[in-house]
């Protein structure tokens, strides 16, 4: 039989693997933030090296996952009430709303096209225009800035037909809010990318610690590895591991993009509750693009199913196995939490890579 | 002749036989292709091997392919699984009309030629023309009937643990290629599809050493979802080495910004082939020395233990689940 490499000779010898599997501190949790993240970490097998005393929590960084009921039952408001084309994300349709998800409420008739990018919802507006099209605006600085642009070129088009239901999110204080939850995050690289730096370093000065880090196993060991020695010494700390993709000044074309449309507002967070100044909304010039404003849309209050635990996992209070209805009434193909929608959220890569296996 | 297929293409009229002429009977002529109603056939007393698949694939013409290679390659592959020389086949076409009559035969052409390529013959067919709208460009099945090599003994149930598992080529390829080629996600990438005729590798197989349990190509769904069915179907378990697992590095490249697996997306030429140790080391020699299967590789083995499991040894030596098939494949958001 022909002689494969048994394993990465590299990652599973370096210093940060033997740093991570002698680790006998005290207990450290760290959270990280990013739904990609919590699956990568689970396809490499990261878990099982980790000696009991280091804890790995599953944070609010998967934009379906933390997505609030209400924003399900407003967009259902729209689609069968309003009789709005809603253009989203896949995985947006199968989260459940108080009564339904989209996906039930496209069986019973609803116009509700999956998208790829915000820009394709822009085009199918600009291509129907008797048709009023609301694009469901979720996600966090990476996403942001595609709905940006389509809200830019639909305000030069002069488009009357198309909107954003905004439920977008910025992660700072996220972090805040969630600081007594984890010793340190693992930031999410993709975020920092637009970001920079310099947002998560000024963090160590109210005492919040992190690594920015990016996808292969090298980076995520190393950073996880970081995080163990410098929590050792007992100061808050910040560190960028992904320097080839995260810069200080993140992309500033991005971040101008997102001024110019968008200003911060306070978001609603499943689990967490409303955090001010974490979300975005349109800036008053272009809040003709608002849906909210453009259908008069009421407050809503979600009601999520009670038995449903996905709040406690996304703040790290508790495991997707500690959960009653994981893996039974709760189940990828059927999920009733957010968190087991997307392959990026934690339930879903904690059902789909055998628990704790 | 017209340039464009009209309905009365699909009337059964002159227009039909003029088209059948034409294009058809132009590509797929045989002593067993006739206007009669039915082919015959002349079969020695064997065990024959028969199958049917539906094809419809958007768009219809993709970077190392069309619908009409993928239709001949989709039943000759399924014969060869099973151990059967492809000997007919038939197909059937729904068009829909105003389709260009000279993309039809650039279909026509690319199945004449993996038939003939792939030694099986086309001996019957039937054209339909459907309206403005009621299908997408067109659809094709085919139907094969295959003469089973008398030693062949395949099935999905036949793996037994100390079996090594061979993938005979990079992973994920057509799938990778179609998702492209629809251009949703804006990404340019050289990928070219897989898609192949098979039988010449299987024979090659059967040739050198016949103790192979079970052979699969892994279409839809990709090698991960074959792997599961037949960890189940054997009721054993099965351990990948995911470094020794071949994909191409611009499958990686484009999976690694969808967040998507590429043992989940679809494979048009690739085997995958249970064998014992011994047998499967003689087998990857025969393999690479066919054209379509040069990067072949040993990827795991079965095991006793969980069984319906496939359990993946990662590139940095720890082990986890490949996450069963299930949904649909969506990009990641963020």
């Amino acid at each position: 039989m022909e002689q494969v490499p048994a394993k990465n000779e590299m990652a599973s010898h370096s210093p940060a693997w033997n740093i991570i599997t002698s680790y006998n501190g005290p207990k450290v949790r760290i959270m990280e933030v990013c739904g990609t993240h919590t699956h990568e970490i689970f396809r490499l097998g990261i878990r099982h090296i980790l000696p009991p005393a280091i804890e790995l929590i599953s944070g609010p960084g998967c934009p379906v996952c933390v997505t609030p009921v209400s924003f399900i039952d407003e967009a259902l408001l729209l689609a069968l009430e309003h009789h709005v084309t809603l253009c989203t994300f896949g995985d947006l349709v199968r989260v459940p709303g108080t009564k339904m998800n989209l996906a039930d409420a496209r069986s019973s008739g609803a116009n509700i096209r999956i998208v790829y990018t915000p820009l394709d919802a822009y085009l199918y507006a600009k291509n129907n225009p008797e048709q009023q099209t609301v694009f469901l605006s979720v996600g966090f600085e990476t996403t942001v800035p595609a709905a940006c642009l389509a809200v830019k070129k639909a305000y030069a088009d002069g488009l009357t037909n198309f909107s954003l239901l905004t439920a977008n999110k910025t992660m700072k204080n996220a972090y805040r809010a969630l600081k007594r939850s984890a010793n340190a995050f693992l930031y999410p690289g993709h975020v920092n990318a637009i970001t920079g730096t310099a947002l998560c370093e000024s963090l160590t000065q109210e005492g919040i610690s992190g690594v920015i880090t990016g996808f292969t196993a090298n980076e995520l060991l190393t950073a996880l590895a970081v995080i163990l020695t410098k929590t050792k010494e007992g100061r808050p700390f910040f560190y960028n591991c992904y320097p080839r993709v995260v810069t200080q000044d993140g992309s500033k074309t991005a971040q101008s993009l997102i001024a110019e449309i968008m200003e911060p507002c306070a978001s609603e967070w499943r689990g967490l509750g409303i955090i001010p100044q974490s979300g975005l909304k349109l800036q008053p010039i272009y809040k003709g693009f608002d849906a909210r404003l453009r259908f008069h849309l009421p407050a809503l209050t979600g009601r999520s199913d009670p038995a449903c635990r996905c709040g406690d996992v996304l703040q790290g209070k508790c495991k997707p196995t500690d959960c009653k209805i994981f893996g039974n009434r709760c189940r990828p193909e059927h999920p009733i939490g957010a968190c087991m929608v997307s392959n990026e959220g934690a339930c879903s890569a904690y059902y789909q890579y055998g628990g704790n296996l | 002749m017209e340039t464009t297929i009209t309905l009365a293409h699909g009337a059964g009229g002159k227009q039909t036989s003029d088209l059948i002429a034409h294009v058809f009977k132009k590509h797929f002529s045989n002593p067993e292709f006739t206007a009669d109603d039915a082919a015959v056939l002349t079969i020695q007393e064997q065990k024959l091997a028969f199958t049917t698949d539906g094809f419809i694939v958007s768009p219809w013409k993709f970077p190392g392919g069309n619908i009409g290679k993928l239709s001949i390659c989709g039943t000759v592959n399924d014969l060869a699984c099973m151990g059967a020389k492809p000997l007919y086949l038939s197909c059937a076409f729904v068009i829909e009309e105003g389709f260009p009559l000279d993309q039809l035969e650039e279909i026509a052409t690319a199945m004449e030629k993996t038939a003939l390529e792939a030694g099986i013959k086309i001996v019957a067919g039937d054209t339909k023309v459907a309206g403005k709208g009621q299908v997408d460009h067109l659809f094709i099945t085919t139907t094969g009937v295959g003469q089973i090599m008398s030693e062949a003994h395949t099935s999905g149930a036949n793996a037994r643990p100390g079996d090594a598992v061979i993938v005979t080529g990079d992973i994920g390829r057509h799938g990778c290629t179609i998702l492209l080629a629809r251009n949703t996600y804006g990404i340019d990438a050289a990928v070219t599809s897989d898609c192949a005729p098979l039988w010449g590798a299987v024979e090659s197989m059967f040739t050198t050493d016949n103790n192979i349990h079970v052979i699969r190509d892994a279409t839809r769904g990709g090698v991960g979802t074959v792997l599961y069915e037949i960890a189940e179907q054997s009721n054993v378990g099965i351990r990948l080495n995911r470094p020794a697992i071949p994909v191409d590095p611009a499958v990686k490249g484009v999976c690694g910004m969808l967040g998507l697996d590429p043992m989940y997306l679809a494979c048009e030429g690739r085997l995958v082939v249970f064998a014992p140790k011994k047998t499967a080391s003689k087998l990857l020699e025969a393999l690479h020395r066919n054209k379509y299967a040069q990067n072949a590789a040993i990827i795991g083995e079965v095991t006793d233990k969980m069984p319906g499991k496939v359990i993946v040894t990662t590139e940095i030596g720890t082990e986890t689940m490949l996450p069963p098939p299930g949904g649909e494949l969506l990009p990641r958001i963020c």
